[in-house]
């Protein structure tokens, strides 16, 4: 009788931990600017900030390597470490057309990146969230600069012949909304920087 | 047959106790300075709609059923509740930059259309969230008002 109890007790905690952990992730969510805010080491301010664009460029281009190669896991963790980088940004050395760029387009990051991590399986609803990226990543780099020679590439059948663009360092085209479907369809042209 | 029991008697334990965990709720006092009503001219009609069919997920304020007071029931609702805070809450609308606000009213507008919101598995219990053709087209018609 008394083994039964504790085996009660143990698998209860075990309940509370995970449920702690779930309420403990959303704390994290709640808490990000704070951990935003983490003095860094002393670097002049235009290194900070492209180093900070220079990440969220980075996982960006993963997230569209691993989309044009039909590849959901890759782009999950790609994003999931964009997200991460949008909540880390040292914003101490942005100019103020800086700092407003990129508040305009934190949130909108930061979820984009959190959606595409949360659906591997869901590969069309991981481009959806990168046709949105996509923008505001191009905002992000046409303020700060990318760091590196980007070209923009185009879609015109996505969405309905709506059409969308990505950012990539090459000028061939590997559609990131096709995938293997149509992986060379589109065009692409120099950002002129 | 001891064995048996036992294990019944371990699964009535689990389940008692388990009704002992219970997430924080999200019933914030008010008011909400920055709810949407604040930032857009909002027809009485289309913001009576929004409360009634998406502010227990997408707001300060949720209203909770019965059952999210039985575990695990409530468990699964606060996550579903987490999240959909997290992708859209209309008390804190007036925050978000112009372009997020823009984007949110967009996607509102294509989830209305695809029937995607609100979700089945809460019309299911929440008659008041089953929107008719007119109601769901006054918000399209906001909707479209404020983006045209
Ligand atoms: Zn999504």
């Amino acid at each position: 009788m008394k083994r039964v109890f504790i085996s009660a007790a143990v698998l209860a905690t075990i309940a509370f931990a995970a449920c702690n952990s779930g309420s403990q992730h959303e704390a994290n969510a709640d808490s990000s600017a704070a951990v935003a805010t983490t003095p860094a080491a002393t670097v002049t301010g235009d290194i900070k900030t492209t180093g900070a664009v220079n990440t969220i460029v980075d996982d960006y281009l993963k997230i569209k390597d691993a989309l044009a190669n039909d590849n959901d896991a890759d782009a999950a963790a790609a994003g999931k470490a964009l997200a991460a980088a949008v909540a880390a940004a040292d914003k101490s050395g942005f100019t103020p057309e800086q700092q407003q760029i990129f508040a305009a387009n934190e949130a909108e990051l930061k979820e984009h990146g959190e959606h595409i991590s949360q659906n591997t399986g869901n590969i069309e609803h991981q481009r959806e969230h990168f046709a949105e990226m996509s923008e505001d990543v191009m905002e992000l780099v046409k303020t700060f600069g990318g760091g590196r020679t980007l070209y923009k590439g185009h879609c015109p059948m996505y969405n309905n012949n709506k059409g969308a663009d990505w950012l990539t360092t090459t000028s061939e085209v590997k559609n990131p909304y096709m995938g293997a479907k149509m992986l060379a369809c589109g065009s692409v042209e120099e950002l002129s920087k | 047959m001891r064995m048996a029991k036992m294990i019944l008697l371990l699964l009535l334990l689990i389940v008692i106790g388990i009704q002992f965990i219970r997430p924080a709720r999200n019933r914030q006092p008010g008011p909400f300075p920055a709810d949407i009503s604040q930032v857009y001219a909002l027809p009485s009609g289309v913001q009576q709609l929004l409360q009634q069919a998406c502010y227990d997920c997408h707001s300060n304020q949720t209203h909770y059923p019965w059952y999210a007071s039985v575990q695990p029931a409530g468990w699964f609702l606060q996550q579903h509740v987490s999240a959909g805070r997290r992708d859209l809450n209309f008390h804190e609308f007036a925050a978000y930059s112009a372009k997020r606000k823009q984007r949110k009213l967009k996607h509102m507008r294509e989830q209305l259309i695809s029937g995607r919101m609100p979700p089945d598995s809460y019309k299911w219990l929440h008659p008041e969230a089953r929107l008719t053709t007119v109601q769901r087209d006054s918000v399209i018609r906001w909707i479209d008002s404020v983006l045209q």
